[in-house]
């Protein structure tokens, strides 16, 4: 007897963190999450693995934990990509259309998509996704030009492509958990399809992740992803210039971030002061908060800025209506949203997951794990009501 | 963007990367998980070969009938069947009589089920079955001799003659030579009574088997007249009655030796036949020392028109020691 659940496990091998959900479909269409795993990330710089052994052990402990917390093992997993390596392309092609009535085909929408994701990569680059934007038929958007009335049938695609050395790298660490990797998604897509709602993707907004070691941001139009990007500078960073800035100790500088940072200056006066313990023991030294928050916001605001330049002439605070939302561990940081407001010109917020998701899960840490399970949910649904073609009807639609 | 006839060879996705498990990329973790995997999987996949092959066995056990003597399962097939016997049975009877399936293998053969087929038989007495391998079966077997001849009608069927042996046991018998049954007496004043596919045994055959083998091997020509052999008296009176060539009926006490009542008889007979004109009707060996005998009156006036006196109805015995000089 085949069974009807699935066991999924989503894993994001992040720069600070490895995060492992396991999920539990059932019939295709019902989604429980039965068991969640965490271990500090080793060996990952930047979302990159550098340390295959390091990484490997950080991820199977993750794994195991998950599936010791679910009392299950694991069928597939859903695996998050993340890296400074990633970039995207477009592509276009157009067709005309072949029938003599000018009805498109199912042939027309084929070619025509063969077309735009038919480009040859550099050397070691290998493609991780290829996202389509909705066709154009004589310069209108249709979501399905098939038997609509056109001459000519255009479609973009959005191509994310990756280091295939790095991807590889991120693949065999979940194969050394004898586990298959079923589908690899950008983490900005993970995340982003969990924030946001799809009448916000239809209508645009940005959706940005800010991670340990990078910031993964989604630009959605029309119901798509139109552009993706990564910036390899995240929270890790914002720690890193605390301890430079204020010469103290990593770890140090990781408590004075989570108690004092903050996406934009909010202190007036040099002379408030914060203490780096508080107990005035050995080593309690006093820091200015005005100090602490110039150190976090110009780093929040240069990693915005950033975004903004990768996004180039796709964004205008105009084409995303719903505003910039944020998630992601860094999200955290106090007036983060502020700041993102002033740089896009556009509202901003903290994403939220959906209502449905436990409290011990709704920290934005969780986003593109929760995000991946989503897709899992929706993949398994696509195969459940996918229609089941007998072989005379694969017979005739061959003919 | 114009459409193109040939388009571009498509770039490399990530689903084209292996994803073979190298054992060398595998953490403590991951092994140890493979492991505790692997074993579970290895006693899972015992327990239930355990439990098929419980299955099998029990199916096959149930499904053996131990009424079914010959099953060729394992073994070399059973080649040949030999027979010892101290009667006239043969091998071509053996065969038979055991009915064992072409295919039979010596291993398979239920020998107490064939010995229980064999003494199903009147004729066998007793039947010692033993398997010498690789391929034979040896059957030892000790038939019963007959005694009487006696005659059987069951419903409305023609009669038939069975035999009767000293165990008092009734049987068809196989294989023997005619003309020695044509010598066996015929019982009569005998009741059988059914019991399962035969008859119960006769009572008394004890008493008719030593007359007649005292008087095959003392008085042989004696033996040879007698026809008939009547246990109508024995049980009331103790007394079995012979008819024979010579004489309608002659009466043997069971109680005494039968080799003197048979050297009176043969003393009387003598007597007779130094007087033709008086045949004997009957011979009352019962009486110790007094044989009363009983002249044929209707034969004596049919023989002879002028007949002397009649005598004394009893023959005048002489002493026991002239019958002991008698050479049987």
């Amino acid at each position: 007897m085949i069974s009807n659940t699935k066991i999924v496990g989503a894993v994001e091998i992040g720069t600070t963190k490895v995060t492992v959900l396991v999920g539990e479909i059932a019939r295709g269409r019902e989604l429980s999450i039965i068991g969640v795993g965490e271990a500090s990330s080793r060996g990952v710089i930047k979302g990159a693995v550098m340390d295959f052994k390091a990484a490997s052990e950080a991820t199977h402990s993750a794994l195991l934990a998950a599936e010791q917390s679910a009392g299950t093992r694991v069928d597939e997993v859903y695996l998050a990509q993340t890296g400074g390596h990633l970039e995207g392309f477009e592509n276009e092609a157009s067709v005309n259309v072949t029938a003599a009535d000018n009805t498109v085909s199912a042939m027309d929408t084929d070619t025509v998509c063969r077309l735009a994701m038919a480009k040859e990569l550099p050397e070691g680059r290998i493609v991780v996704h290829h996202i389509r934007r909705p066709f154009r038929l004589d310069g209108r958007l249709v979501p399905d030009p098939e038997h609509l009335v056109g001459r000519r049938l255009d479609v973009s695609y959005w191509t994310i492509h990756g280091l295939e050395s790095k991807v590889a790298d991120n693949t065999h660490v979940i194969n050394g958990f004898s586990v298959r990797v079923t589908k690899l998604i950008l983490s900005s897509l993970a995340s982003g399809a969990l924030v946001t709602s799809a009448e916000e993707r239809h209508n645009g907004v940005l959706a940005i992740d800010l991670g340990g070691g990078t910031t993964d941001f989604a630009l959605y139009r029309d119901g798509c992803a139109h552009k993706t990007g990564v910036v390899a500078v995240g929270g890790g960073h914002l720690t890193n210039d605390l301890a430079l800035g204020l010469r103290v100790q990593q770890g140090q500088a990781e408590t004075l971030k989570l108690r004092y940072g903050r996406g934009v200056v909010h202190a007036r006066d040099k002379r408030d002061k914060v203490m780096l313990i508080g107990d005035f023991s050995i080593g309690d030294r006093e820091f200015p908060r005005l100090t602490i928050e110039q150190i976090t916001a110009a780093r929040v605001w240069e990693i915005f800025e950033v975004v903004r330049k990768k996004l180039g002439a796709s964004f205008a605070p105009e084409k995303i209506p719903a505003g910039v939302v944020l998630t992601g561990g860094s999200a955290k940081l106090p007036a983060i949203t502020e700041a993102a407001a002033k740089v896009f010109g556009a509202s901003a917020r903290l994403g939220e997951v959906p209502a449905w998701i436990g409290e011990n899960l709704r920290d934005p840490g969780y986003a593109t794990a929760l995000g991946l399970l989503h897709f899992s949910l929706n993949a398994q649904a696509d195969r459940a009501t996918a229609p089941r073609r007998s072989l005379l009807s694969k017979l005739f639609a061959t003919a | 963007m114009s459409k193109t006839t040939n388009t571009a060879p498509f770039a490399r996705t990530w689903q084209d990367i292996s994803q073979s498990v190298n054992p060398r990329a595998m953490s403590k973790v991951s092994r140890q998980r493979r492991l505790a995997w692997t074993l579970k999987f290895a006693g899972l996949a015992g327990v239930v070969a355990a439990i098929v092959w419980g299955t099998i066995e029990i199916a096959e056990t149930m499904g053996r009938s131990p009424n079914q003597p010959g099953l060729a399962e394992s073994g070399p097939p059973l080649k040949e069947i030999t027979l010892t016997t101290d009667g006239v049975l043969d091998r071509t009877w053996a065969g038979r009589a055991l009915a064992l399936p072409k295919n039979a293998t010596l291993m398979a053969l239920d020998l107490y089920a064939l010995r229980t087929r064999l003494l199903a038989h009147g004729q066998i007495k007793a039947a010692v079955l033993a398997r010498n391998f690789p391929s034979t079966l040896a059957l030892n077997i000790q038939e019963r001799s007959p005694v009487a001849r006696i005659q059987v009608q069951v419903g409305a069927a023609p009669p038939c003659a069975f035999l009767v042996a000293r165990d008092g046991v009734v049987y068809d018998g196989k294989n023997y030579d005619p003309a020695l049954l044509n010598t066996l007496p015929w019982l009569d004043g005998v009741r059988l009574v059914r019991a399962g596919n035969g008859f119960a045994p006769v009572d008394g055959m004890d008493a008719v088997a030593d007359l007649l083998a005292t008087a095959h091997n003392q008085a042989e020509h004696l033996y040879r007249g007698f026809e008939v052999v009547s246990l109508a008296r024995l049980a009331s009176d103790g007394e079995l009655v012979v008819r024979s060539k010579d004489i309608p009926e002659i009466t043997f006490n069971t109680r005494d030796d039968y080799f003197r009542q048979l050297a009176r008889l043969d003393y009387v007979l003598d007597l007779a036949r130094t007087q033709p004109d008086k045949p004997l009707k009957s011979v009352n060996l019962a009486n110790g020392l007094q044989v009363p005998v009983t002249i044929d009156t209707v034969a004596r006036l049919q023989n002879s028109a002028a007949a002397p006196a009649p005598g004394n109805n009893l023959f005048p015995l002489p002493g026991l020691t002239h019958i002991a000089q008698r050479d049987f």
